[in-house]
């Protein structure tokens, strides 16, 4: 009964030391501790860790004895019977030991090796494991290919894969073919495009934006399609037009005298420009996107004066008068009516340094009108008429604000004139008789008819009005002789005096026409026939290529009211003839605007005024829907033939006469 | 030889026991590489960028498509290949076209000069998109690249002085050294003291991770836990009786190998501060590239 230990210790070069060992015991211990049969350094192994107990041959009783069970055959035992026939293996911490039958009979052989290597730190790593971060970072190369791989999806491969045309959305298509009214002076920054951008949703080429988009176009953010139409081609008018109608936004001038006139691009610049196939005057020339919220309508002050300054010279044939700078702007040449006409008024446009008259046809004096103490303040007080604070008519009795306050509304007579002037010519019993306005010959067969009325069969409290001046006292005298006829040739004869009289031609005085319009006598025998009433055209723009929002200034120089109105139109107070032109001077604009001289000086670009998409006429969306705007024409027209004659600056009409008696 | 010469011929002329050493054998670093030649060239580079984009006014406001914007990009671009480049150059050991030194000079001016050609060619508009995305990278480029030349110009002196003359294996071998001698002496002791070494041997790691490398803190070295067990144990024991032997005989050398613990992870801080900032600078080189080919390329895709 023994066994046969035999230890095997590796050598530093890779190869075994075997010591063996003879013990004739039938129980051996196993161990760190150096009083053990079969020691172990291993600080694994307890100093006594497990006994050996040969029981008969062929049979080892195992106990562990350092309270740490035992591994054999993957299970962990305090105790065992082993099989030496079975060569069992007994794992102990990094040992292993095992039986085997020996040489000689009643011999055990027990092979104890160390089969995991000693732990050694330093040995575990390499040098520049540990001194350099090779091993503890991924490695730079993997490093660099995962990020530019990345960088190349994101940045290029999604985006190219999901280009293309884009669906644009509806309610920005219909915004964008609203021409823009003079209101929008101003106020040049459309409020579009705010909830459109928050359905916007994403979209790979996005990350290809280089700015923000402007605060109309918003909605656009994930649709590049829209405007990038082509790839490698810089953006087209063509994807701009297809929202902005020209209808809605109209060229500032045709595309051949925009040649002409703009200045032509020299230097570095242009010449890029040229190699590049980027033409001038596109629309991207002027309206920069993704600048921002204000971008594509951001314009420099001097884009303006850069073609105006010396228009004249590459524009040969241009009516426009050059523009420098503010300073220099030329004296406002209003569009002033030259011939009044019921169908095809002419209009010209004459400095105010030239002396303008205007020729509208209509006898309207501003001064009577203006007064504060004649017939026209007190009908203004009998009436309750809209009254200045000095008790005068006040000015927009007859200006009235449009909707927008920027402009007013069209004179109409029977709403502006028609108060005080209002055409009444007798009174049958309760009732006033009126002649029509703006039907001349009516008027006639109205004034003969009542006269023959009256011949064939006279009424009491029938009352003829007269309009010529009297003596106090003598006025009803008279009218009632007026209607005390006897024939109907004399019916007819007064009948026919009454029409030259209430026409008031021929420079006959108490005319009710002639009060405000220039009356011909044509010497026609029928008296129907005999008097025309001189066309009248009111012109209801005189600067139609600027805008002046008058609601913006109700103040003036510390006045309000009428007061702030002749501060500026300065020749109302006096103008004795509608042939007066009361509009401000340039001068005038620039004591605010531009001015270093006043504490309240107000900055003026080029588009405080004006505007660029307004065509080649200027108006822009002004008369959108008229049919002024495609021939350009400078004005509307509000033109009235008008009866009834006089050109004394008496009070007429009935309510003015029986106001004076 | 030649310059020892001169050494002993400028003390005879000067008559000074200390002279400065001929220029030849000064050390000149890559920042003042030929009297600073690269720093003068960088900053008329940026003073150029700068008066372009003050001099020029762009409407309605500065930005990378104007004429200015794509000179600034233009240069721009040709510069961050160029100093990509560098990555070549120092695999190729020669002396032309310019020494390696010259052209690290020029990479690290020219890459500052980056900061403004860059910052100009953005014309200050900055969001989220891959034109945005490639100014990011090359500034975490360039900004990695000023950290790495300032710790390359503050650790190297105090890596040596940290050494103390010992190399890198040999600051290794004290430690494994002092793990055998720890092996031996644990042999006789029982199990928990037995334990107490093993942390000791099994669970230090000199290098730890990233951050433990950062900063040299390892608090839960198992070499500082044993030593820690084993001195409340000596303690313990100095309080009753005299302590064990073998034990103290453990304690002084777990203290040893704290030391020459400590030693090694100063060592590993400044080297990991030395390697780290490559770690950002060469991938976010490479990233800069892909995203300077996306940036070129998408602006005239959807010019």
């Amino acid at each position: 009964m023994s066994f046969v230990v035999r230890q095997i210790a590796k050598r530093a070069d890779g190869g075994d030391i075997i010591r063996t060992r003879t013990l004739d015991n039938a129980e051996i211990t196993v161990g760190r501790g150096t009083d053990c049969d079969i020691q172990l350094a291993d600080l694994g192994v307890m100093l006594r860790h497990a006994r050996l107990l040969q029981l008969s041959d062929g049979t080892v009783a195992v106990e562990a004895t350092g309270g740490i069970p035992l591994e054999i055959g993957g299970k962990f035992v305090n105790r065992a019977d082993l099989a030496v026939a079975d060569e069992p293996a007994i794992n102990i911490a990094s040992h292993r030991l095992t039986l085997t039958k020996g040489d000689a009979p009643g011999e055990i052989a027990i092979t104890a090796e160390r089969v995991i290597a000693a732990t050694d730190a330093a040995d575990a790593a390499s040098e520049t494991g540990i001194f350099s971060l090779r091993e503890t970072m991924p490695s730079k190369r993997g490093l660099a290919w995962v990020l530019a791989g990345l960088v190349l999806i994101i940045g290029l491969a999604l985006p190219l894969f999901m280009m293309g045309a884009n669906d644009l959305p509806a309610d920005m298509v219909a915004a964008a073919a609203r021409p823009e009214g003079v209101s929008g002076a101003g106020k040049l920054v459309p409020s579009l495009g705010g909830d459109d951008v928050k359905k916007a949703g994403y979209s790979a080429d996005m990350v290809w934006t280089s700015g923000p988009l402007s605060t109309a176009h918003a909605g656009l953010s994930n649709k590049c399609g829209a405007c990038h139409t082509q790839p490698f081609v810089s953006v087209t008018d063509s994807a701009c037009v297809s929202c902005h109608k020209p209808d809605a936004t109209p060229d500032h001038a045709s595309a051949d005298r925009m040649a002409t006139g703009r200045l032509p691009a020299g230097g570095f610049e242009a010449g890029i420009h040229k190699g590049l196939n980027l033409p001038e005057g596109r629309c991207a020339s002027c309206h920069k996107e993704h600048e921002g919220p204000r971008g594509a309508l951001m314009v420099a002050a001097s884009f303006c004066t850069d073609c105006h300054t010396g228009l004249s010279g590459r524009l040969k044939n241009t009516k426009i008068t050059n523009v420098p700078n503010w300073e220099d702007h030329p004296q406002f040449k209003p569009t002033l009516v030259s011939v009044a006409s019921l169908t095809a008024p002419t209009f010209e446009r004459v400095s105010l340094a030239d002396k303008p008259v205007e020729r509208s046809g209509l006898i309207y004096p501003h001064d009577i009108h203006q007064s504060a103490t004649n017939g026209v303040a007190n009908m203004v007080q009998k009436q309750g008429l809209a009254a200045g604070a000095n008790g005068a008519l006040a000015c927009n009795y007859c200006h009235t604000p449009d909707s927008d306050g920027v402009r007013f509304k069209p004179i109409e007579m029977e709403k502006n004139c028609g108060a005080c002037h209002d055409l009444a010519f007798a009174k049958d019993g309760g009732i006033v008789r009126t002649l029509p306005h703006g039907k001349p010959e009516q008027v006639a067969g109205i004034i003969r008819d009542f006269y023959l009325g009256q011949a064939l069969s006279p009424r009491a409290g029938v009352q003829r009005f007269a309009f010529e001046r009297r003596a106090p006292g003598k006025l009803a005298e008279v009218e009632l002789a007026d209607l005390r006829i006897t024939s109907t040739g004399e019916a007819r004869a007064r009948g026919d005096a009454a029409i030259a009289q209430i026409f008031g031609a021929d420079g006959k005085a108490g005319g009710l026409c002639s009060d405000c319009h220039v009356v011909n006598n044509t010497g026609a025998p029928n008296a129907a026939e005999r008097y025309t009433v001189a066309p009248v055209t009111l012109a209801s723009h005189y600067l139609p290529k600027g805008r002046f929002p008058h609601n913006q200034h109700k103040t003036y120089d510390r006045k309000t009211g009428d007061a702030a109105c002749v501060t500026c139109h300065k020749g109302v107070m006096v103008s004795k003839a509608s042939t007066d032109v009361l509009l401000p001077s340039v001068t005038q604009c620039r004591d605010c605007h531009g001015s270093s001289n006043v504490a309240t000086n107000v900055a003026a670009t080029c588009s405080t005024c004006h505007g660029y998409h307004y065509g080649e006429g200027g108006q822009g969306g002004d008369f959108a829907g008229s049919p002024h705007r495609k021939p350009a024409k400078p004005a509307t027209v509000a033109a009235r033939a008008l009866p009834v004659k006089l050109g004394s600056a008496a009070p007429v009409g009935a309510k003015a006469r029986r106001a004076a008696v | 030889m030649a310059g020892q010469a001169a050494g002993n011929a400028n003390r005879k002329a000067s008559g000074k026991a200390i002279v400065r050493a001929p220029r030849e054998i000064t050390h000149e670093g890559f920042l003042t590489h030929r009297r600073s030649r690269w720093l003068k060239i960088a900053l008329f580079l940026s003073a150029l960028a700068i008066a372009v984009y003050i001099f020029t006014d762009p409407q309605p406001r500065a930005n990378g498509g104007s004429v200015a914007g794509y000179a600034l990009g233009t240069i721009g671009a040709l510069l961050i290949v160029w100093l990509s480049l560098i990555g070549l150059r120092k695999r190729i050991i020669t002396s032309k076209p310019y020494s390696l030194k010259g052209w690290t000079s020029a990479h690290v001016y020219l890459g500052l000069s980056l900061i403004v050609i860059g910052t100009l060619h953005t014309g200050f508009q900055l969001g989220w998109n891959v034109h945005s995305a490639a100014y990011v990278l090359m500034m975490i480029v360039i900004l990695s690249g000023i950290y790495g030349i300032i710790v390359y110009g503050r650790l190297p002196g105090k890596l040596s002085a940290n050494r103390q003359e010992a190399t890198q294996p040999q600051m290794l071998e004290a430690i494994r050294a002092l793990d055998r001698q720890l092996d031996t002496a644990a042999q006789p002791l029982g199990k928990d003291e037995a334990d107490l070494v093993r942390v000791s041997l099994e669970q230090t790691d000199i290098g730890g991770n990233l951050w433990q490398r950062l900063t040299g803190q390892q608090p839960n070295c198992g070499t500082a836990k044993a030593r820690d067990a084993i001195q409340a144990l000596v303690n313990q024991q100095m309080r009753t009786v005299k302590p064990d032997p073998r034990l103290t005989q453990i304690l002084f050398l777990l203290e040893r190998k704290s030391a020459a613990l400590a030693q090694a992870r100063r060592h590993i801080r400044m080297k990991t501060q030395l390697e780290i900032w490559l770690y950002l600078h060469v991938p976010a080189t490479f990233a800069l590239l892909a995203a300077l080919i996306a940036h070129i390329l998408s602006v005239f895709l959807y010019w």
